[in-house]
């Protein structure tokens, strides 16, 4: 029996890898590196890499908490507000002459606490995600801007934080963020795919009501999520401000946009119950790599924006045709399976009958 | 519950009684306490800058009641502004100057609208896209910097003539709001509106096209967006990258404050405007009394929670007091389950 | 499975000391007294069946066990220690578990984790923070493969499967749970003999093994020989409690719908109705060989102006399918739909309106009522240029329009601007019906259209529907009780797995002829029917 069951796993993990739209972004992105290296003599320069690496690592935290939200079925439209903030506070803090430990667990702090609030407004008064943090979004940002009255912070940087924002490389062209990334994107990996609780932030997602008959509690799983996003946008914060070495006002502004589209391109999906840890990081390098193509090609930097806008598009477009696809493929299958059994066995009526629930699709407007 | 409570309840519960009382109680207390808030010119200019903001909550609200939302509406109104007045400063006459501007609002619902129903994708990200394509758009338009100015005087003269002693800018944004209002109560476009927001699935069952009606709130709400473009040019005669950015912001809050449900189906344009000028009654009142303008944003905020939050239980209110005639079970909405946005 | 569980048995094991004892339950919802001082008592080893009409109170007694919902009034005793069960986990820490009716797995989940999502402690070493998968793959294979799940598809995610695969699914997550009380609510919906068959026969084994099983269900035939204990509800209230050995159908029936109700279930004016068949003339509605793949077979049929044509057939045969498609709620790839002769393409249900059809959809709460709308705007919705002067809509139309259909249908409501939402369930049912006469329908589609309606307005909906065809009214009819579909139609076509397999004209003097069960077996035997 363990042969059929570890023949199973391996099947389950085939469809799963290759089943996957992240491993074709992957895949083209390698192409795109190969095409610009051979037309584009900086584009494979050591500086070019750790310039691409270290844009992408802001992204990465803040897509990786993303990606946790949107599984858990949410959304997070505060996730730059509080990365803008939450340097913020650790600059802040740094410039009251703070030791850099306390500013950092500060940062944290104001960070897990907007995602805890966040999830509170949500589960507990039941305002819908969108709005909770969207109204975030403005309070957070707020917030920074009276703090600072709008002046930039500067004067915080210490040697020490070189090292943090990835400045100074730690060996070779490794940076602490670089090791930072890793190190949280295989924690969060393992933390939803191989305990409880991963299984719990899915099945929140995919189906609140079959969660909670299961004896899930749904709310604070929720909370949860929210909680993890917030961290990881503090995390960004506390990387951002030493990366940039100043904190103006409005640096978090639009970065939720991108660590959507970073966490959508990764295949999570707004309906909730989808998304990997692996998917954020290629979709953080897919937006990072766009933009640095646009800087080197000479487009004119202030198309940027309308690009990121564009890829958000293209991707939760490209998401959604992936899934009526992929269901409809499934289908398929489906009736092929029972079609092939209905020969064999004598007893098949109920998969014959089964096979009309996922392959009802029904009139485009009613599915909400 | 006692007779007293129920009454306050009652009346609480009829449309647009929480809104004007708000706005009556802040107006007051502004009045009483800071001299300067009824000195005539003060109110004008105040007014007078939250014009495009009334505006675009008119076709927002009308987005949110067919079941939509449109977070693109700021940027888009921006944008608008820019190609009006580039085309006034490269000389055309005053009706296209406006047309183009209403037409780069048209042609983002169009397209929002388009995208969000033909291929079914979800309205928060698809509208945070075009917000994004819009800002960026007028970015390339304005190369960085600010542009100024057109001396076409008719084409300053639309948000700037003087119609007894209040602006035409003014005027044509109540127009607008009355407008509209009329439209969502006596046509069936409006109708069918609100059924669309109401549930997509039994409108269509009653044989509404939801999706085209949703499809042309968004083509409405983008050429308001537009036209508030044109009157923020026309005032400004200027404009500058980022310009109305937020504004999606200020007018989710009027549209929230004034009662129009997120979830579709139910609320007032009137009472979105009225939510408008309780918000920038606000503001001038915190300017004045020498409240830092950078909280305005933290106040936006928290008056959008407040507003979903009164608008939720002053509904359960209305829903528990019911009528006579409630005897039908209703299942319990389950209490660990999260809000019900997705 | 031998782990014996927590120590809350208190010797009582083979007394006749009650396990579960709930006393004096009482609910409301928003002014609705769903359970009024409400008592079950349940013994260990006991399959205690509850019974009762719809809106009975059952599922919210049961939810209050499960609990889902917090009751006003009222107190549990397990074993006679007093519990509060504020959340579906506390239940399952007692080991309380449900087979919900309606399907609860989370789909993109696979069925394993399905499985052990409700049953961490049962499954893996408690508090054990990592999932060993394999390892419960291999504990839970030989309950699965039961039921008809292979080992590899406990790999799969839920969503790949079928409603009746996630049926089995649901009872193989409850029986691995290792429960003491274990609540079924309708489990057998769907499934077929055999299946039914192995479910009974667990539910025997845990029954032996001293489990307590409290049982929903509505086939009251399946009950005598299985279950020991019945108690009634109706209206909210506890009605009786006795040995099912001192019971027969009849008393039951009697019990769940009070006396009076018992005579509104026999069958409605079935002696009444002209034998003879409707005058044949044009047919109204032809539809030809319409196909959707995977749903629809090669459908075609005749629908004659004043006939009731019913549409039988069992759950997932397609029926609902079928009308959805001829009203363009769904997408047909091929076939053609004539109506009084001309071909219509109906792509959206704007045009089947335009076309002259009409449709009562099921599930009212869902596809039916637009709650924000006033009873006066959901009449007018379908039709809104019945309502307007010069393009405007007017108020005063409206309302007049409303008043009619309030009248002659006797909807039953405080005044025409009544939030629909507000209505009791026959009386929504009421005002969508009179939303589809006011576009002046010649085929009138009902689907279901007394799910869920108490008995009093499910006579008056019948009445309705042969007045309608008195009138000259071609009516479509989807019902999934026999005995409904059998007296209200004229004609009868039966589904199977999307096709149509036969055809039982002339019903009633069938019925005159052979009596209503034969008519009955007679379909169901065409509706579940393997081959073809």
């Amino acid at each position: 029996m363990s042969a059929i069951t570890s023949r199973a796993l391996g099947e389950s993990l085939r469809t799963r890898f290759l089943g996957d739209p992240a491993v074709g972004i992957l895949s083209l992105l390698v192409v795109a590196a190969v095409v610009m290296s051979a037309y584009e003599p900086t584009f494979a320069t050591t500086g070019n890499v750790t310039n691409i690496v270290n844009a992408m690592v802001t992204v990465s935290f803040l897509s990786i908490g993303m990606t946790v939200v949107l599984i858990a079925g949410g959304l997070d439209l505060s996730v730059g507000s509080t990365m803008g903030l939450c340097a913020g506070v650790a600059a802040k803090l740094l410039t009251y002459g703070l030791p850099m430990p306390v500013a950092f667990l500060g940062a944290l702090a104001a960070g897990a606490g907007i995602g805890l609030l966040n999830g509170l407004l949500i589960t507990r008064l039941g305002i819908p995600d969108f709005i909770a943090t969207l109204a975030m979004l403005g309070i957070a940002g707020g917030v920074l801007l009276y703090w600072t009255t709008g002046v930039p912070i500067l004067g915080y940087m210490t040697p020490t934080y070189y090292y943090i924002g990835g400045l100074t490389r730690l060996i070779g062209p490794i940076t602490v963020p670089m090791i930072l990334v890793a190190v949280i994107a295989v924690g969060v990996s393992v933390l939803l795919r191989h305990t409880r609780f991963g299984v719990m932030f899915y099945a929140v997602g995919s189906s609140p009501t079959g969660a909670l008959h299961a004896g899930v509690r749904v709310a604070r799983v929720k909370t949860a999520a929210y909680v993890i996003s917030g961290l990881m946008a503090a995390v960004a914060g506390i990387h951002i401000a030493g990366r940039t070495t100043t904190v103006p006002p409005l640096i978090g502004n639009g970065y939720e946009i991108t660590a959507i589209a970073a966490a959508v391109i990764g295949g999570a999906s707004l309906a909730g119950g989808k998304g990997r840890v692996f998917g954020a990081l290629v979709g953080a390098l897919t937006l990072t790599l766009t933009r640095n193509i646009i800087n080197l090609t000479g487009v004119e930097s202030s198309w940027q924006a309308v690009v990121t806008g564009l890829v958000l598009i293209v991707a939760i477009t490209a998401n959604q045709t992936w899934s009526v696809l992929s269901a409809r493929s499934r289908a398929r299958a489906l009736t092929r399976t029972i079609s092939v059994s209905r020969a064999h066995a004598p007893s098949t009526r109920r998969e014959g009958m089964a096979s009309e629930a996922p392959a009802t699709q029904r009139h485009p407007e009613t599915t909400p | 519950m006692s007779t007293t409570r129920k009454t306050a309840a009652r009346v609480l519960g009829i449309d647009g009684v929480p809104i004007v009382t708000a706005l009556v109680i802040v107006t007051v207390y502004f009045s009483a306490t800071v001299p300067a808030f009824l000195d005539g010119e003060g109110l004008r200019y105040y007014l007078n800058e939250e014009v495009p903001i009334f505006i675009i909550t008119a076709g927002l609200a009308l987005v949110i009641i067919a079941g939509g939302i449109d977070l693109s509406i700021g940027a888009v109104l921006g944008l608008s502004a820019g190609t009006s007045l580039l085309a006034s400063m490269h000389g055309a006459p005053v009706i296209l100057a406006v047309l183009v501007g209403v037409g780069t609002g048209a042609a983002f619902g169009l397209l929002n609208g388009l995208v969000i129903v033909k291929l079914r994708l979800n309205d928060f990200i698809v509208t945070l896209g075009t917000l994004n394509i819009a800002a960026g758009l007028l970015v390339v338009l304005t190369d960085h910097v600010q542009i100024t100015g057109t001396d076409d005087a008719r084409y300053l003269a639309i948000a700037n003539h003087s119609v007894l002693s209040v602006s035409s800018a003014l005027v044509l944004a109540v127009l607008v709001v009355a407008v509209l209002q009329a439209v969502l109560v006596k046509s069936a476009f409006g109708r069918r509106v609100r059924a669309s927001g109401a549930g997509a699935s039994p409108a269509l069952v009653a044989g509404v096209d939801a999706g085209r009606t949703k499809l042309y709130a968004y083509v409405v709400s983008g050429s308001l967006a537009g036209f508030g473009g044109v009157l923020l040019a026309s005032r400004l005669n200027s404009v500058q990258p980022g310009m109305a950015g937020g504004y999606e912001l200020s007018a989710i809050a009027a549209a929230v404050l004034g009662g129009v449900s997120l979830a579709g189906g139910r609320g007032a344009i009137w009472q979105a405007a009225v939510g408008g000028l309780l918000l920038a009654t606000l503001k001038q009142g915190f300017r004045l009394t020498g409240v830092d303008p950078l909280v305005f944003s933290i106040i936006i905020g928290v008056c959008i929670l407040v507003g979903v939050i009164v608008d939720r239980s002053v509904y359960r209110l209305a829903l528990t007091l019911g009528s006579p005639a409630s005897v039908s079970p209703r299942p319990e909405p389950a209490r660990a389950s999260g809000g019900p946005g997705r | 499975m031998e782990t014996t569980s927590a120590p809350l048995s208190v010797g009582t094991i083979a007394g006749p000391a009650p396990l579960l004892e709930m006393t004096d339950i009482s609910k409301r919802y928003l002014g609705v007294q769903a359970l009024d001082h409400v008592d079950l008592v349940v013994r260990q080893g006991e399959i205690h069946a509850l019974l009762g009409g719809n809106g009975a109170g059952k599922s919210t007694l049961l939810n209050v066990l499960a609990g889902l919902v917090r009751p006003d009034a009222g107190s549990i005793t397990l074993s006679g220690e007093p519990v509060s069960i504020d959340h579906p986990r506390e239940a399952q820490k007692l080991g309380i578990v449900t087979i919900h009716q309606e399907l609860s797995t989370v789909p993109d989940l696979t069925v394993l984790e399905n499985i052990l999502l409700g049953n961490e402690t049962a499954l893996t070493a408690q508090g054990a923070l990592f999932l060993h998968r394999r390892q419960m793959a291999r504990r839970v294979q030989p309950l699965a493969a039961e039921f008809g799940i292979t080992a590899a598809e406990l790999w799969r995610p839920v969503a790949e499967f079928g409603a009746l695969k996630r049926r089995a699914i649901e009872i193989v997550k409850a029986l691995a749970a290792e429960p003491k009380i274990l609540i079924l609510d309708e489990p057998t919906s769907g499934l077929e003999d055999h299946e039914k068959s192995l479910l009974f026969e667990h539910m025997r084994g845990l029954q032996r093994r001293g489990v307590a099983l409290i049982w929903v269900t509505h086939h009251l035939d399946e009950l005598f020989g299985l279950a020991d204990v019945a108690t009634v509800m109706r209206d909210g209230r506890t009605v009786t409690t006795a040995a099912i050995a001192t019971l027969d159908q009849g008393r039951l029936v009697s019990h769940m719908f009070g006396g009076e109700a018992a005579e509104l279930l026999s069958i409605p004016g079935a002696a009444e109705r002209p034998a003879d068949d409707p005058v044949r003339g044009r047919p109204r509605l032809r539809v030809t060989n319409v196909s959707r793949p995977g749903i629809l077979r090669d459908i075609s049929f005749d629908l004659y102006p004043g006939e009731v044509l019913g549409i039988a057939g069992l759950a997932g045969a397609g029926r609902t399918e079928l009308v959805r498609a001829l009203m363009g709620l769904d997408k047909i790839s091929s076939g053609r739909i004539e109506v009084d002769g001309r071909v219509r393409r109906l792509s959206h249900p704007r045009r089947a309106y335009r076309a002259g059809l009409a449709m009562v959809p099921e599930d009212r709460k869902q596809m039916g009522i637009l709650p924000e709308f006033s009873v006066a705007e959901s009449i007018s919705i379908s039709r809104l240029g019945s309502v307007s002067v010069a393009g405007l809509l007017s108020g005063r139309k409206e309302r007049l329009l409303a008043d009619s259909y309030i009248s002659t249908l006797g909807i039953k409501t405080p005044s025409p601007r009544e939030k629909i939402r507000n209505l009791s369930g026959g009386n929504q049912q009421k005002a969508v019906i009179a939303r589809c006469l006011n576009t002046r329908p010649a085929i009138l589609i009902f689907d279901e259209p007394t799910q869920g309606i108490d008995v009093h307005a499910k006579a008056e909906v019948h009445r309705l529907i042969r007045e309608l065809v008195d009138g000259g009214t071609s009516v479509l009819l989807v019902a999934s009780e026999f005995s409904e579909l059998i007296s209200l139609s004229d004609r009868v076509i039966v589904m199977n797995r999307g096709s149509l397999v036969g055809e039982i004209p002339d019903i009633h003097r069938r019925v005159a002829d052979q009596g209503i069960d034969a008519v009955k077996h007679l379909i169901i035997d065409r509706a579940s029917r393997a081959e073809q």
